[in-house]
């Protein structure tokens, strides 16, 4: 992006949006830094008013400090070495004989600990991010620049310590070795106008630092889960022509780019990535070839197992309703041309990557891109589960399915219920659920970590995070209810509830342990029809007897306790509330 | 349109660009005096809008007198002369 594109970029933000405010501290002149962080963060946020404002020149930590109550979104912390020390830098005298040297070690450490201070007081629910010093030392070091010197390792030795802790606090680190791919180390420093202005940065490293600052402050959603096909693709050979025992994917075949891929799919899968399989195929030799024991995805990683030799668009069909999530949140990946754009015409949305068997550079790239289109902040224990709980989801849906009665059929689920009221924390996973769900969803409402917190501390607010279990297994954190009290009036303004969860007598248990918890006559949800959060919708219309609109229309809908109470059906759930803020009960 | 001409309106634009409350027609009368928002900040800003619209390498010495939009211009005008 071209400076002046940037500049016009940020001058387009609509002012009468929902402000969306990012401090950026730096030591130095923000200058170019600033209007690139603006525009790119517009570009992925083009429903708010983006408003990046800078902090007080020359003093990161004092302007860290003074942040401790701040409103801000977001806080977006670029670390250089003169931050640290003034004569780690080139604009500051005070020079660079060794026993200096020595000092600005000493005062540096004094200077990151303050920072790491500062940063762990940012208010919760201010989303943190910080880059590491990018730009190269003064030459102040007695050894030549081809040599580290003792000195030199241990000021990055306190980086490293420093950024351990800060990701440990769930503050997001820029990736250096990902900045060093994108904006070339010996292209970033600009002398001239770090002198004449106070800006270190070339016009080309504060483009790219503004784009990295953009995708930590508002990170893309990542994929849920990944189709594959098997032949060529998982292991290398065709195995209805050659056999199972024949398939390779180790070092001494030269094939092992398809062990690599097998090896990321089981760890994805063990991170809460769904994986499931398409492939045109013999079912027996495939199960075959599952039962090789030097595979390194095992067959309890995958599901379903779509293998026949019908179309591949109808076998992810099927895969994405077994799952119950959209096309676009999955990866399919195969190595053939033609299957992937039948794919792809089919479920318009998909992200299809083609294998490129036999190429390992290519395959490396592959891998990598994996891991980014999936990769995720923090794992959950409910990330663990997911698989499971899909699996386990559709032995229920059979079961159901296959009873008479769906009554005895819920009664003998075993239905466990934990409603957990507590507003005192943000629960990541909680507003993961919230960001993530479409389908049981009150109003397709999105919601940054400051916007999440500043609603469930509004006086009066109410949070339950809802998790379930029953005789077929866990499904963890399930849902999510957010809305406040007035009289004997509860509105709801947020309530997703996972689709895995669905056929469970969930939401209607939500309803009656919010009129009987918080005593109120009315339940009144803040909806707005989306195109995909239609099941919540027939829920709705059921429970309230109203008409849903359409897309995109703000309504109101109330339910009375009397009219909930003829329209509910017998719930066999067992529930377990708590309040972390008090005790359980 | 001249080249001179096709230099003053680009300029215009790139003005427009740093200072979007001014006229178009007004820009060519702005001097740093007459322009609050027209700050060292918004000097280097110039700058680079300059060096994208023109492909000028701009010297950051000359800044403090590239202070009204028609020295800008006859600025330019020089440095595209010679180029």
């Amino acid at each position: 992006m071209t400076f002046t594109e940037a500049l016009k970029t940020a001058q387009k933000i609509p002012r009468n949006a929902k402000p969306f405010e990012v401090v950026l501290v730096c030591g130095f002149t923000p200058l170019h830094l600033q209007t690139y962080t603006t525009a790119h963060l517009h570009a992925v946020m083009q429903n708010r008013a983006v408003q990046v404002t800078p902090g007080m020149y020359g003093n990161m930590a004092t302007t860290l400090e003074g942040l401790a109550k701040c409103g801000a979104h977001a806080v977006a912390v670029a670390l250089e070495w003169p931050d640290l020390d003034p004569r780690l830098g080139f604009r500051e005298g005070g020079g660079w004989a060794p026993n200096q040297v020595a000092d600005a070690l000493a005062s540096a450490k004094t200077m990151l600990d303050r920072i790491l201070g500062a940063m762990l007081h940012l208010p919760q629910g201010t989303r943190v991010v910080v880059s590491l010093p990018t730009l190269p030392f003064a030459p102040l070091f007695h050894t030549p620049g081809w040599q580290a010197a003792e000195t030199e390792l241990m000021l990055h030795q306190l980086i490293y310590d420093f950024s351990v802790q800060v990701a440990r606090a769930g503050i997001a680190v820029m990736n250096p070795r990902c900045l060093d791919e994108t904006s070339a180390p010996a292209s970033r420093y600009d002398l001239k106008s770090d002198l004449r202005t106070g800006l270190p940065y070339t016009l080309a490293h504060a483009d790219v630092m503004g784009a990295a600052f953009a995708r930590l402050i508002a990170p893309p959603s990542p994929k849920k889960a990944i189709i594959t096909d098997l032949d060529n693709t998982l292991w290398h050979g065709i195995v209805g022509e050659i056999g199972p025992g024949a398939v390779e994917w180790d070092l001494a075949s030269h094939h092992r780019l398809h062990g690599l891929y097998q090896m990321l799919l089981a760890a994805m899968s063990q991170q809460g990535v769904l994986v499931g399989i398409a492939s045109k195929n013999d079912p027996r030799i495939v199960d075959q070839t599952f039962r090789r024991e030097d595979l390194l995805l095992a067959s309890s990683q995958v599901f379903p197992v779509e293998v026949h030799w019908n179309p591949k668009s109808g076998s992810v069909e099927r895969i994405l309703q077994t799952w119950n999530i959209a096309a676009d949140s999955v990866i399919f990946v195969d190595d053939s041309p033609m299957e992937l754009a039948e794919v792809a015409t089919a479920h318009p949305g998909i992200h299809c990557i083609q294998f490129p068997a036999g190429d390992d550079s290519a395959g490396f790239a592959m891998l990598r891109q994996l891991r980014d289109l999936c990769g995720k902040e923090r794992l959950s224990e409910d990330d663990a589960l997911r698989l499971d709980s899909i699996r386990e989801g559709a032995a229920f849906r059979q079961a159901a399915s296959g009873s008479e009665a769906p009554d005895a059929f819920l009664r003998d689920a075993r239905a466990a219920v934990t409603f957990n009221f507590g507003t005192g924390h943000l629960d990541a996973r909680a507003l993961e659920l919230v960001n993530k769900t479409n389908q049981f969803n009150l109003n397709g409402a999105r919601f940054s970590e400051a916007d999440w917190q500043e609603l469930v501390s509004a006086p009066g607010a109410l949070v339950a995070v809802v998790s379930y279990e029953d005789k077929f297994g866990k499904l963890g954190r399930i849902a999510v209810l957010q809305g406040q009290c007035a009289g004997r009036t509860l509105s709801l303004r947020v309530w997703v509830m996972s689709c895995r969860a669905f056929a469970r007598r969930i939401e209607h248990l939500c309803l009656r342990v919010l009129f009987d918890r918080f005593n109120v006559d009315n339940i009144c949800f803040d909806f707005i029809g989306t195109p995909r959060n239609g099941p919540l919708q027939d829920f709705l219309v059921q429970v309230t007897g109203a008409q849903v609109t359409g897309h995109d229309a703000a309504e109101t809908f109330t339910v009375t306790r009397e009219v909930f109470r003829n329209s509910c059906p017998e719930l066999h759930h067992t529930i377990l509330e708590i309040d972390t803020n008090e005790h359980a009960r | 349109m001249s080249m001179p001409d096709n230099i003053r309106t680009r300029l215009v634009e790139c003005f427009q660009t740093i200072f979007p409350d001014i006229a178009a027609e007004t820009i060519p009368s702005v001097s740093q005096a007459s322009t609050p928002d027209w700050d060292s900040v918004a000097a280097i800003t110039l700058v680079q809008v300059l060096e994208d619209e023109f492909g000028l390498e701009l010297d950051l010495d000359k800044l403090a007198d590239l202070d009204s939009f028609d020295k800008v211009l006859d600025y330019l005008r020089g440095e595209l002369q010679e180029a």
